[in-house]
């Protein structure tokens, strides 16, 4: 692996030469008491906390509303219009190693048999630009799905901050393309392995795997505690709207008497509509069984279908569930480890 | 959006104002009717839709109408008194009141929104109304609804750093105020639990993340896992109407002084039986949001709510009330020029991406299913595009109006920090100043909406 | 950019359609696309989305057999938004279609076989399919046995072809309706789908059963057929979950790891007893 440094005072200058090379940037910033990842310009605007931001990159990749294709209509006929996806260069900035990982989870998804043509457009024009961990929030419960604030799964370069500087780790050639954009920028460097680093995995506190769940969840489909532990959830698609690895969508229509579109939005297991049919029967009727699918499908299903758990443990679902509901928490207490 | 007219063919050259009449069948059709037959000519810029009544007509149309591009709309039906249906268009003029005062809130340019009294002789006025509604729109030029793009930044509220707001009046508060609460709360839980007399208390205990979460108790001895402190934000009334507390009634439920108000919003509409549940009240302090008080409780001059069946800690109402800062801000966003206002609240419902936690932490929207979930007429586009958002936001705004207590909580758990506690609270003050009304209070009265007083003002009706 | 779309539909126009009952009808549509009409392969039991632009989309089941080319059918019942604005449609209107998606039958496996198909209500559609699949392919299988129900007389489905499929060697159609839905001219069976099954007590002896219908017929069915000791690898059942993509992504129609769009809708009772109750 390749290591440079980077003087942090350059990151503005860097910014400036992957601008000038046809690419956008994209990274945290705040608008209106927001964070959230914007296209910017002044790296002053770059507002990075500890902990994940708190509205995922997956937008960029997976946006909440896309047009699959439009239609109008003429005496009679209708005229399919296909959809042009513009996309530039463009480059993710300060996502953090559980931001990078989720992608790789979206990618399984997304790009397996038949690939989304609008997901593969968007994700090869894009470049991740890691920025490993100094600090967790007690949200965080990466170590416990088999990351760390030092992992490099789906990044393309890593930095590390280091006082007025950032390592930079190339982790794959498209990394090291950014590199190369401004070469003079960046000074070979030296540097312990990513995981050598002086990561707070150390004092992390959630840790308890939850990599090896899924049988054991699975046993406990006709369980009771489903109800004990969906009773309070609400149904709002806060968990799954903020979650960067959630990636269920709809379909619908949207017209007029000249013309419509077709989209796809995004949808979440947690609303009473996801499963309901047409005749009225609904699959998951109460509010606790769609719990336990949204558990379920991240800690037993998902590891089924694609050998892996579709969980980063970023936190966010249960760091902004309006009631409280901590997935991590949860699937302890389902596999009997804790209790509350 | 392709389904939409794009704003640069509504702006062509020859562009006529449209407008969208919106009449009663008895008074204002029978008056347009006779306008024709007295060879009388106006504007064929309007576009007449006929219903029975103006008590028929859905605010919601007109939020139809402009989404699908009016440039204007009217409604017109008989005056106060000559309803085909007696009170059709009493009950009309409150709803729309309310809407009227939303639209100007949000920045809706006000010519475009009118209201008139034509009668089945006064062809003569209807002439003159929809004249001079159409060259008022001629004078606006396009509507930007339908919420079309927006130029320049929103204006912003900027308004924590410099409002005048001072957080002193609940810096009394202390942590002892809550303790003693907490530990009567416990005994009174394990009395209630161990006589049978609830089958499950629902309340706050710790939460493994944030500092109070939902807990339902089921057994006497768990009663101490309850807790009362400044992070009791949740109102868990929301849950009383939930299908999976069907099976813990009576259910004993920890309430707030705010909370207790949705208590009464909820027997008021029948949602909840009062045997089904026993109000268990705690004397509320105050609770806080990320740290600070939140704006609700700087206001509030209660311990106790209106709906207690038991009451832990004290019930003397509080001196520390003061102004409340949401009213600051909504007079803030009231001096901006409406399209500053229209810009801002754009913005604001742009950002929506339509988890709908605003209506999951509602305990007033109970409806199953919600009006945005049908799809037969589909009312509210589903899409998290701006025209959605606007829909959404609006349909929820009115539905709440007059029956929102002000607890915050859509606000409080909105991801993306749209600021629905100010359309709530703006509508809440316009049914306070029109109708004297305040949710919350009195079980045994009808919601404002569902009733009229034969002499509310109606002074935006020409 | 233009990029791989696969929700883009081909259009298909409305060539025929049939009235099976007050509420339930047929379909014949041929695409618009001369190169499709025969380019355009399915098994029996795969399915497709069909759209009314403006409206939306709905899955139905592939109603007719692969073997006879040119047009496919589609039966469904008037239920939601999609339905009735398909209802709304006449001869002659375009509507989208995209598929074919799903396993479809493991007609290879039944090769040789008896079959016994077992069909409720609109639960026929993709048994027609693989009826005509059969009778087109007549000495591949063996003897077919089909027991058809419904609720009422006025609600069976497919009568016209009912009636030649009996008349076909080696065929024998067992038709039933729910207790209370006979009519004084009524020949058949009166009772449930289950409780007839139970009666009419077929022997396992290698068959295999083929069983559609609504969840809770099926439910009942399969209770029956085990109780009869056919082996539950060798009944088969069709899921029917709600849809958006079929291509295995938008994450609806999961009952535990399984898409029902992509590893099914067609299981044995052996592959449903290994998910979780979830459908």
């Amino acid at each position: 692996m390749k290591i440079w440094t980077l003087q942090k005072k350059r990151v503005g200058d860097w910014m400036a030469a992957l601008r000038a090379a046809g690419k956008e940037v994209l990274a945290p910033c705040e608008a209106d008491g927001l964070l959230r990842f914007r296209p910017i310009d002044d790296p002053s605007a770059i507002a990075v906390r500890p902990g994940p931001c708190p509205f995922p990159f997956k937008e960029w990749l997976f946006p909440p509303h896309q047009v699959l294709f439009s239609y109008q209509f003429e005496g009679g006929k209708v005229n399919l219009r296909e959809e042009e996806v513009l996309v530039n260069d463009q480059v993710g900035l300060f996502l953090r190693p559980c931001d990078a990982a989720a992608i790789k989870i979206l990618d399984t998804v997304f790009l397996s048999d038949p690939p989304d043509g609008f997901y593969q457009l968007r994700r090869s024009h894009l470049t991740i630009v890691t920025l490993g961990c100094r600090q967790a929030v007690p949200s965080c419960f990466c170590p416990a799905v088999g990351l760390s604030p030092t992992s490099l799964e789906g990044s393309d370069l890593f930095l590390w901050e280091e006082d007025d500087r950032f390592l930079v780790y190339g982790v794959s050639e498209k990394g090291d393309r950014l590199v190369q954009v401004s070469p003079d920028l960046f000074e070979p460097g030296e540097g312990p392995e990513p995981d050598q680093l002086p990561s707070p995995l150390p004092f992390m506190e959630r840790k308890e795997p939850l990599t090896n769940v899924g049988q054991k969840l699975q046993g406990l489909f006709e369980s009771d505690l489903w109800q004990e532990v969906g009773r309070t959830c609400l149904g709002c698609g806060i968990c799954a709207y903020l979650c960067p690895t959630c990636h269920c969508f709809d379909i619908v229509d949207e017209s007029d008497a000249y013309s419509g579109i077709r989209c796809r939005n995004w949808d979440c297991c947690a609303f009473p509509l996801f499963t309901l049919h047409a005749s009225g029967h609904n699959p998951r009727p109460d509010q606790p069984s769609r719990y336990r699918q949204r558990v379920l499908h991240k800690f037993a299903y998902f590891l089924q279908t694609f050998q892996q758990n579709m969980c980063v443990g970023c936190g966010r679902c249960s760091l902004f569930c309006p009631v409280g509901m901590d997935i991590y928490q949860i699937v302890l207490q389902l596999t009997g480890r804790c209790l509350v | 959006m392709a389904a939409v007219r794009t704003d640069s063919e509504r702006t062509e050259k020859g562009w006529e104002p449209k407008l969208i009449a919106f009449v009663c069948n008895w008074c204002t059709y029978a008056g347009a009717d006779a306008a024709g037959t007295r060879r009388m000519l106006y504007s064929p810029c309007v576009r007449i839709i006929r219903f029975p009544c103006t008590g028929r007509i859905d605010p919601h149309f007109i939020v139809r109408a402009f989404e699908q591009g009016a440039d204007g709309v009217l409604v017109s039906g008989c005056h106060p008194g000559d309803c085909h249906y007696v009170s059709g268009n009493l009950l009309a003029r409150r709803r729309f009141a309310i809407f009227k005062a939303l639209m100007d809130f949000l920045g809706l340019e006000p010519e475009r929104l009118s209201f008139s009294w034509v009668s089945a002789t006064e062809a003569g006025k209807w002439v003159e109304v929809v004249n001079s509604r159409v060259e008022a729109l001629r004078k606006l030029g396009p509507a930007r609804v339908p919420w079309g793009t927006l130029s320049g930044p929103p204006p912003s509220l900027n308004g924590r750093s410099v409002a005048p707001m001072p957080q002193e009046p609940l810096s009394q508060v202390k942590p002892d105020d809550y303790q003693a609460v907490e530990s009567q709360l416990r005994q009174l839980a394990e009395g209630l639990l161990a006589t049978g007399q609830v089958k499950a208390v629902l309340g706050y205990g710790k939460g493994s993340l944030q500092q109070a979460t939902p807990i339902v108790i089921t057994n006497a001895t768990e009663a101490n896992q309850l807790i009362f402190n400044e992070h009791c934000v949740q109102n868990l009334t929301v849950y009383l109407t939930s299908p999976s507390f069907r099976s813990l009634r009576p259910l004993g439920v920890v309430v707030k002084a705010c909370d207790s108000k949705s208590l009464v919003g909820l027997l008021q509409e029948d949602q909840v039986k009062r045997e089904d549940f026993r109000a268990i009240a705690v004397s509320c302090p105050g609770v806080k949001v990320n740290g600070r008080w939140a704006d609700k409780c700087l206001s509030c001059d209660q311990r106790i709510g209106p709906i207690a069946d038991h009451i832990v800690g004290s019930s003397e109402p509080k001196s520390t009330a003061g102004a409340d800062p949401r009213d600051w801000e909504i007079q803030t966003i009231e001096k901006w020029a409406p399209a500053e206002r229209w810009n801002f609240w754009m913005n604001q419902f742009s950002r929506c991406i339509r988890c709908y936690a605003c209506r999951a932490v509602c305990p007033l929207c109970y409806c199953q299913p919600c009006i945005a979930d049908k799809n037969r007429p589909q009312w509210i586009p589903t899409s998290p595009h701006l025209k959605g958002n606007v829909s959404w936001n609006l349909f929820r705004a009115l539905h709440l109006a007059g029956r929102c207590i002000g607890c915050d909580e859509c606000t409080r758990v909105c991801p993306v920090g749209i600021r629905l506690d100010l359309i709530n609270r703006r509508l809440s003050l316009e049914v306070a100043k029109r109708f004297g009304y305040e949710p919350g209070k009195d079980p045994s009265v009808p919601p404002p909406l569902a009733t009229y007083r034969p002499n509310d003002p109606g002074e935006f009706i020409l | 950019m233009k990029v791989r779309n696969d929700y883009l539909p081909d259009l298909v126009r409305i060539v025929a359609m049939t009235d099976e009952t007050v509420d339930l009808r047929t379909l014949r549509l041929v695409f618009e696309d001369p190169s499709l009409r025969d380019r355009f392969s399915f098994l029996p039991g795969q399915f497709g989305q069909y759209s009314v632009f403006g409206v939306g989309e709905a899955v139905f089941t592939i109603a007719s057999s692969p073997t006879r080319k040119g047009y496919i059918e589609c039966s469904f019942k008037l239920m939601g938004k999609v339905t009735t604005a398909l209802r709304d449609l006449e001869v002659g209107d375009l509507i989208g279609f995209r598929g074919p998606y799903g396993n479809g039958f493991p007609v290879e496996t039944l090769k040789g076989r008896d079959l016994l198909i077992i069909g409720g209500g609109v639960g026929m559609a993709p048994l027609k399919s693989l009826i005509e699949f059969c009778l087109d392919n007549r000495r591949d299988f063996g003897e077919v046995t089909i027991l058809n129900g419904a609720r009422t007389v006025a609600d069976l489905l497919y009568k016209k072809e009912m009636e030649e499929w009996g008349q076909q060697e080696g065929v024998r159609v067992i038709q039933t309706v729910d207790p209370g839905g006979e009519t004084p001219e009524w020949r058949g069976k009166v009772g449930l789908i289950p409780n007839v099954l139970n009666e009419l007590a077929p022997k396992p002896d290698g068959k295999f059963v083929v069983v559609c219908g609504p969840p809770i017929m099926i439910k009942f069915s399969l209770q029956v057929l085990d109780r009869l000791g056919f082996s539950p690898d060798r009944v088969i059942t069709t899921m029917e979950n709600k849809m958006k993509c079929g291509l295995g992504k938008c994450g609806r129609c999961n009952i535990g790891p399984v898409y029902v769009c992509k590893d099914g809708p067609v299981f044995t009772a052996a592959d449903l007893a290994r998910l979780p109750r979830d459908y």
